[in-house]
């Protein structure tokens, strides 16, 4: 198991800085549960207003809403967390040390933004679970195989942005237009708070060329009506085909972004 | 001879930012600074080498090449006979670097935290790594202050753990820049002793120590290279720099008396410069003189004695490395090979 090492390494180093900051820690906590009864809340005043649209995911806001939320947190850790990585490590002033130990700097920076991976499972683990029990979120006929599926291709496919989005961190340290842009249109055309059904048809075409709709899509369907694998096969595809043509060019342009820093001798600097 | 560090006219040119004005009027014209210049080194095994020069010299874009953090613009850098441009990841396996930076810790972890954390990054693991861990705790004085947080650390207690980082892998050859910055006399003389008696003598390492600290180069180092304005001025043990600098011979008299007759007399005398003269406390009147050949010497001690002068002593003063330095980095326009 010693390629576990190093980035168990850098999941206890950032969990032990995290308990660190007790009160930080338990706001972080206390913050799902605020969102959950903000949407609890939302979805009794609209009431049962966006049934129609909201058939196909069994016609409940709140089931839809919270499974949008708390997979929409995904799509954040992998734009922010590759490139904050780089970007507090520049500012506090570890990352030359980390640079110049025996591990590679892919390892380092993917490895930095395990904890927020982690903690963000737990947070979407808390989101279901608050749910399902105390606000009548029905995932009893879930198909977790295939939300797990979903899950890792979303994961995948939305570290490539993140890493595109780290390699302007490395050269250009501030101003990176990558995740401001993707996020912004993410949230507006993803269908984190309403069904992409509800855009015009030429924003809805859009709309599928972003890997965050088919996630969505995807998980909702199998939290919420248990869709097999076969059923999400245009989901599972759209996100494939993310995966395999943006990742290896993420990985193309990180390795330009390293070479580039390490010309202009800002590897280090912020 | 191989070398374990070798750089063979080695440059590197920073870009620089351009103002909003350059950039509107010269969109295509590089702006850049030149960090090092045509620099060639060659440091042995098992030696204290220094890289002496003043802030923005250029040591530590040195030490970062020879790091792997930066890559050269042109010539070449090798370390343990590899390059440093193809073979980073080999050559960060053979040297520490200790970065006397504080804030490359991570502060809200203990000491132990942070050396388990950077033991795991160079592939030192379970009881292997816990080992290394209590020895170089052990070498630097830490063991009892190892589980305290290192925000809590003083700051000789953080200069050690950086040390201690570096020797984790028990490297043969380390880097060091700067070793003793802001630490109090007492403490750097403290990690000067350590880094002679128990890294060099000891252990038999390799060190390479960037500072713009005469003293702490003087007192360790076999060899030193003074770098200047991104150039190497001058290389080489500290007896052969000052014979590359100073090629005439310096001396101080001490008299009794120094009667004007005296003073026309040497004045008269080719090849013969008096630098300086003062009144000592005892009464005595202390001269320096430059002489272009040593056996002028014998002249001037003898006018001085036959007129009346009354030589005390006369000794030959060598140059010190602050003078040295002085001459090769202030308003200098020496150009050395």
């Amino acid at each position: 198991m010693n390629f576990l090492n190093k980035p168990l390494a850098f999941i206890k180093r950032d969990f032990l800085n995290e308990i660190s900051y007790r009160l930080s820690f338990i706001m972080q906590i206390f913050g799902i549960l605020v969102s959950i009864l903000t949407f609890y809340f939302l979805a009794r005043l609209f009431g049962s207003a966006v049934v129609p649209y909201l058939k196909p995911y069994g016609g409940d806001y709140f089931s839809f809403v919270i499974i949008g939320v708390a997979f929409s947190n995904y799509q954040e850790v992998a734009m922010y967390s590759l490139s904050r990585s780089i970007r507090d490590a520049q500012i506090t002033g570890t990352l030359e040390a980390l640079l110049v130990t025996q591990t590679e700097i892919p390892t380092i920076i993917l490895s930095s933004s395990l904890y927020s991976f982690l903690f963000t499972s737990l947070r979407v683990i808390a989101y279901l679970l608050l749910g399902s029990l105390f606000f009548g979120m029905d995932i009893s006929h879930a198909n977790y195989f295939a939300a797990a599926v979903i899950l890792v291709l979303t994961i995948t496919s939305l570290s490539s942005f993140g890493i595109i989005s780290a390699s302007f961190v490395m050269v250009f340290k501030k101003g990176d237009p990558i995740t401001w842009l993707f996020l912004s249109v993410s949230w507006f055309l993803g269908g984190v708070y309403y069904p992409v059904a509800v855009l015009p048809a030429w924003l809805l075409k859009l709309s599928y060329l972003l890997p965050i709709t088919h996630s969505l899509e995807g998980m909702r369907m199998s939290l919420l009506q248990g869709s097999s694998l076969t059923a999400l096969l245009p989901n599972v595809l759209a996100l494939l085909a993310f995966t395999f043509v943006m990742l290896p060019l993420s990985v193309m342009v990180f390795r330009y972004a390293v070479n580039q820093a390490k010309r202009d001798g800002s590897l280090t600097q912020y | 001879m191989s070398f374990v560090i070798e750089t063979i006219q080695l440059t590197k040119r920073f870009p620089q930012v351009k103002r909003y004005r350059e950039i509107l009027l010269h969109p295509f014209e590089k702006k850049e600074i030149t960090a090092l210049q045509g620099v060639s080194l060659q440091v042995n095994r098992q030696e204290v080498f220094g890289i002496l020069g003043p802030n923005g010299a250029g040591k530590t874009t040195l030490i970062k090449v020879l790091c792997t953090l930066i890559s050269p613009t042109e010539g070449k850098a090798l370390v343990n006979g590899l390059d440093v441009v193809i073979d980073g990841k080999r050559i960060r396996k053979s040297i520490g670097y200790i970065i006397s930076d504080e804030r490359s810790f991570y502060w809200r972890l203990t000491g132990r935290q942070n050396l388990t954390f950077f033991a795991d990054l160079n592939n030192l693991t379970g009881k292997e790594a816990r080992l290394r861990i209590e020895e170089v705790l052990e070498l630097t004085d830490l063991r009892d202050e190892a589980d305290k947080m290192f925000k809590d650390y003083s700051t000789g207690m953080k200069q050690k753990l950086a040390i201690a980082r570096g020797l984790l892998t028990d490297p043969e050859l380390i880097f060091m820049d700067e070793p003793t910055r802001s630490l109090d006399p007492s403490t750097a003389q403290h990690i000067r002793n350590f880094i002679r008696e128990k890294l060099v003598r000891e252990k038999k390492s390799t060190v390479l120590i960037a500072t713009h600290n005469l003293q702490e180069a003087e007192e360790m180092c076999n060899r030193i290279a003074v770098i200047h304005h991104a150039k190497i001025r001058a290389c080489g043990e500290l007896p052969e720099i000052r014979k590359l600098i100073y090629k005439r011979f310096r001396y101080v008299l001490y008299l009794q008396k120094y009667p004007d007759a005296l003073k026309s007399r040497w004045e008269k005398l080719p090849g013969i410069t008096l630098c300086h003269y003062s009144y000592e406390p005892s009464g005595q009147i202390k001269l320096e003189v430059e002489l272009e050949d040593k056996s002028s010497m014998t002249t001037l001690v003898e006018s001085a004695v036959t007129m009346g002068a009354g030589v005390m002593a006369v000794y030959p003063k060598e140059a010190s490395l602050s003078e040295i330095f002085s001459s090769l980095t202030v308003g200098s326009t020496h150009e050395f090979p």
